[in-house]
């Protein structure tokens, strides 16, 4: 049973990330009173975008794609989704964080070798704006262990699956509202959409992919988003122990960002990173506080 | 005999070496490697002995003596392993260069008073093999000549000679309260010791320890050493010289003191271990941002080396089993990957022409494919991503620290790791990635025997990454020395209770799903190579040569950080050496030459004493 999960969870994720990317545009649509592409769009464009012909850059162009994508696939392994965690005993939170990297490095380092500055630029800004967010997150994912007293993700969803939410308890609160501040900019939504800024740098690290590279890098795009929800949901909302009910509470934090998405022009990266290190970094400074005065 | 004789060896081979080069340039250079790998077969025939001996003679009456346990050998085995790698990349690096033999001399004199230190039985010898290394370091970092390098090497003097001072006086205090100097006799006596007596020598030596491990604030010489000593001194320095400030506060922390001993020295909260913690906090996240800043190949390295001390600290005075054992593995890992660094660096440096500076390299991977590897790998070992080295040590200080609730430590630990990742990402892109500036469109590829360590390098980096029980049982074996229980090991990573690190699990996941993205990309993908300048500009044309982007890659977070990162234990350094100086040179003016103006001393002199006798009478 373990067998078919760890291919099996890999592809729930993939087609949860690619219909949640369908949704937004339909929903983001619907804001702009216009109509919308199908919900299938995504899908359509994968295909449609394997038939053709692309231009590549150099033997890392290539293999940063292959190794941003397969990161982010394993990733899904580590993380619980509803009650299944296929391999989420190796190494725990800790595991994840650092995997986590290696999707937006594969990115960087592909885009970094097609030399186009567009896609320097937006790799640079892509891992400023990862510094501005990972300073309020990591006070919060430190908070949540240390008030659990565990590295385990699954022993941090056990525990809220015996008692309440962390976002509902006391001291943790804090910490979730700090989290919920700055998970725009993890999801790379408005105001936080300065990486891709399409108006600006041309879609920043993904100007020079095209055909079965764009493919891959939407791929990849659909999982993160998929990723960075199921790690709010599994710290901050309980997780599951029904995939049903893990997946509507992912699409209902989804939506909630879609409308702030839809509503905010885009923040320059310096004010990004400002309001990243004053807002959310002082609450999240809060809670870890709190946390450690409350003890376990 | 057989620490004897590696002292004799690495001793009298770097002499030997000085003599033969005067007679042939080859013959040293065989030789210089001879030397260095007989030392690594010697070390690897001593490994898990545990003796302590003394030696026929002495020193002021002081009996020297020599010892060996896992301590000593982990240290050892890092000094002479990356020794062997650095001589043999110093070949090609050296070649063509001026005094030649006083390198290969200076290089290997420090490798063997290095060693020394870590063998050192007592004290007196400890001090006495330090100050060897300590001169020879700066009469290498001053190699080049000319101002910077000279500055560079008087900074780390005048640094290191407050810190053996330091130690000295501490030195001095324990013979006259034991009558000997001997670690393992002191570690008997330190037990009842006063508290002040304890405390004079903890800080004494632990200044001592921070300056040459290089940690905030006292990490000012290091930087400056890093950039102006040669590539293949830059790695020993980073990997294993900086470390002995590490082997010192081991020695003096669970060696002679104890645990029972460290928890008495505390004061409510401020304890030895929580201060230590706290200025290896202090330092990863100040290195992290301060090598962002930097725009100098091998200085944005040499700031990494500061943080990644701090780590060390941060795991060694959390004083678990964990905590220690990720402390001491990443002391091995570190110098794996940092020498790799360097080396790569290095290789740069001698085919570009001696370009350091980032902003006008770029686009290397087409000419360089084996220093990029070295540096992908090694940049990866320092973030410590998965199935690297740098990973397994890591997520042990972090869990660690985690696990004891000492979150605003690990937030420190993790923050300086995401700093690495800005600056580890410029290293690469700047160097490697982006446009290939037209001038060096002629660029060779990486000489041979500067290869070979590179290669070495980056396969131990997966090998430690992947296997990481291997060196964690030798590491344990250092960690049951100072009397911590060993951690429950297998080869593949560390089983425990909830959150177990299981490499192999990483392993395959990693290495199924790559594959199975690869072949949907083979299968599915059609691509054609295009050159550089073939790329999509958004309708705005943009001159050839002007393609590149690196100039101030973060420039807009330098605006946010850069007035709260200065640089300020270095200037109050520097100003503190500018007063000084100008009181020299008031000092100065009272030898003004002039037999009149001492007549004129004098005569005030005894015009003083006579007032005052006549004034107060008091003789």
């Amino acid at each position: 049973m373990r067998i078919v999960w760890l291919f099996l969870s890999p592809l729930i994720a993939l087609v949860a990330g690619v219909l949640l990317l369908g949704l937004s545009r339909k929903i983001m649509a619907r804001i702009h009173w216009r109509y919308g592409p199908p919900l299938l769009q995504p899908v359509i464009d994968i295909i449609r975008l394997f038939s053709q012909r692309s231009a590549s850059h150099g033997i890392l162009f290539d293999l940063g794609i292959v190794v941003s994508l397969a990161g982010s696939l394993i990733i899904t392994l580590f993380l619980p989704f509803g009650n299944i965690a296929p391999l989420s005993g190796s190494g725990g939170m800790l595991v994840i964080l650092y995997m986590m990297l290696i999707g937006p490095l594969g990115i960087a380092l592909s885009g970094g070798e097609s030399g186009n500055p567009n896609a320097s630029i937006g790799i640079s800004r892509n891992l400023m704006l990862a510094i501005g967010y990972e300073v309020p997150l990591l006070m919060v994912l430190l908070a949540v262990m240390t008030r659990y007293g565990t590295i385990s993700i699954v022993e941090i969803v056990r525990v809220q699956q015996a008692s309440t939410w962390s976002i509902a308890s006391w001291p943790l609160v804090v910490s979730g509202l700090a989290y919920l501040l700055v998970m725009p900019a993890m999801l790379g939504f408005r105001p936080f959409e300065v990486v891709q800024a399409p108006q600006e740098i041309s879609s920043g690290p993904m100007v020079e992919y095209g055909g079965s590279y764009l493919a891959l890098v939407s791929i990849q795009h659909a999982l993160s988003l998929y990723i960075t929800i199921s790690l709010f949901v599994n710290l901050m909302l309980g997780g599951s122990g029904n995939i049903v009910i893990f997946l509507f509470k992912m699409l209902v934090v989804f939506v909630l960002f879609l409308f702030v998405n839809a509503v905010f022009p885009r923040f320059r990266i310096e004010q990004a990173v400002r309001y990243l290190w004053r807002w959310p970094t002082l609450i999240g400074l809060i809670g870890l506080v709190l946390v450690a005065l409350v003890g376990r | 005999m057989m620490v004897e004789l590696l002292l004799i060896v690495a001793f009298g081979g770097s002499l030997l070496t000085y003599v033969l080069g005067k007679l042939s340039s080859r013959l040293r250079n065989g030789f210089a490697l001879l030397n260095a790998l007989a030392l690594v077969i010697m070390i690897g025939m001593l490994y898990g002995q545990e003796f302590e001996r003394s030696l026929p003679f002495g020193f002021l009456g002081i009996q020297f003596s020599i010892r060996m346990n896992m301590l000593s050998w982990f240290f050892a085995a890092t000094i002479l392993g990356i020794g062997l790698l650095a001589v043999l990349y110093s070949f090609r690096y050296m070649k063509g260069k001026e005094r030649l033999d006083y390198y290969y001399f200076t290089l290997l004199f420090i490798n063997a008073s290095m060693l020394g230190t870590v063998v050192a039985g007592d004290l007196l010898s400890f001090f006495i093999f330090w100050e060897m290394m300590s001169w020879s370091t700066y009469l290498l970092i001053s190699l080049r000549g000319g101002g910077k390098a000279i500055f560079a090497g008087i900074k780390y003097i005048i640094m290191s000679l407050v810190g053996s001072l330091a130690m000295l006086v501490a030195i001095v205090s324990l013979y006259t309260a034991f009558g000997t100097v001997d670690i393992g006799e002191l570690a008997v006596h330190m037990q009842s010791a006063s508290l002040g007596l304890a405390l004079l020598v903890v800080i004494l030596f632990s200044i001592t320890f921070v300056i040459i491990n290089a940690l905030w604030p006292f990490h000012t010489w290091l930087p400056d050493a890093h950039a102006e000593a040669v590539s293949p001194f830059s790695a020993i320095l980073s990997a294993v010289l900086v470390r002995k400030g590490l082997y010192g506060l081991f020695l003096l922390m669970y060696v002679i003191l104890g645990f029972s001993f460290l928890d008495r020295l505390a004061v409510g909260a401020i304890s030895f271990s929580n201060v230590l913690a706290w200025i290896g906090a202090i330092t990863i996240v100040f290195a992290a941002f301060r090598a962002l800043l930097q725009n100098d190949s091998k200085r944005i390295l040499a700031w990494s080396t500061v943080g990644q001390g701090g780590y060390m600290v941060l795991g060694v005075s959390v004083a678990t089993s964990m905590g220690m054992a990720g402390g001491t593995f990443h002391i091995l890992n570190h110098c794996i990957y940092i020498a790799l660094l360097f080396f790569v660096a290095g290789a740069i440096e001698h085919r570009t022409g001696g370009i350091r500076d980032l902003d006008s390299l770029g686009g290397l991977i087409k000419k360089m494919p084996v220093a990029f590897v070295g540096g992908l790998v090694g940049i990866f070992g320092l973030i410590g991503l998965p199935l690297t080295n740098g990973f397994v040590s890591k997520w042990l200080i972090y869990k660690s620290l985690i696990l004891e609730g000492r979150p605003f430590l690990a937030f420190a630990a993790f923050l300086g790791t995401w700093g690495t990742i800005l600056y580890g990402y410029k290293f690469i892109h700047n160097i490697f990635l982006g446009q290939l500036p037209d001038e060096l469109r002629d660029v060779k590829r990486v000489p041979f025997t500067m290869a070979v360590p590179i290669m070495v390098l980056v396969v131990l980096v997966f090998l430690f990454g992947v296997l990481p029980g291997i060196p964690l049982s030798v590491v344990n074996q250092v960690g049951t020395y100072m009397g911590f229980e060993p951690l429950d090991l297998n080869v593949w990573g560390i089983p425990s209770e909830s959150g177990t690190l299981n490499v192999v699990n990483l392993l395959a996941a990693i290495a199924v799903a790559g594959f199975l993205v690869w072949l949907l990309f083979k299968t599915l993908g059609r691509s054609t190579r295009v050159d550089q300048s073939d790329n999509y500009a958004a309708g705005a044309a943009i001159p050839r040569g002007r393609y590149g982007f690196t100039r101030e890659f973060y420039a807009p977070l330098y605006r946010i950080v850069s007035p709260y990162v200065k640089d300020f234990p270095d200037a109050l350094f520097l100003w503190i050496a500018d007063r000084t100086k100008a009181l020299g040179g008031m000092t100065r003016k009272i030898y003004s030459g002039y037999v009149g103006s001492y007549v004129m001393y004098i005569v005030l002199f005894l015009a003083a004493l006579v007032f005052v006798q006549l004034t107060w009478s008091p003789w």
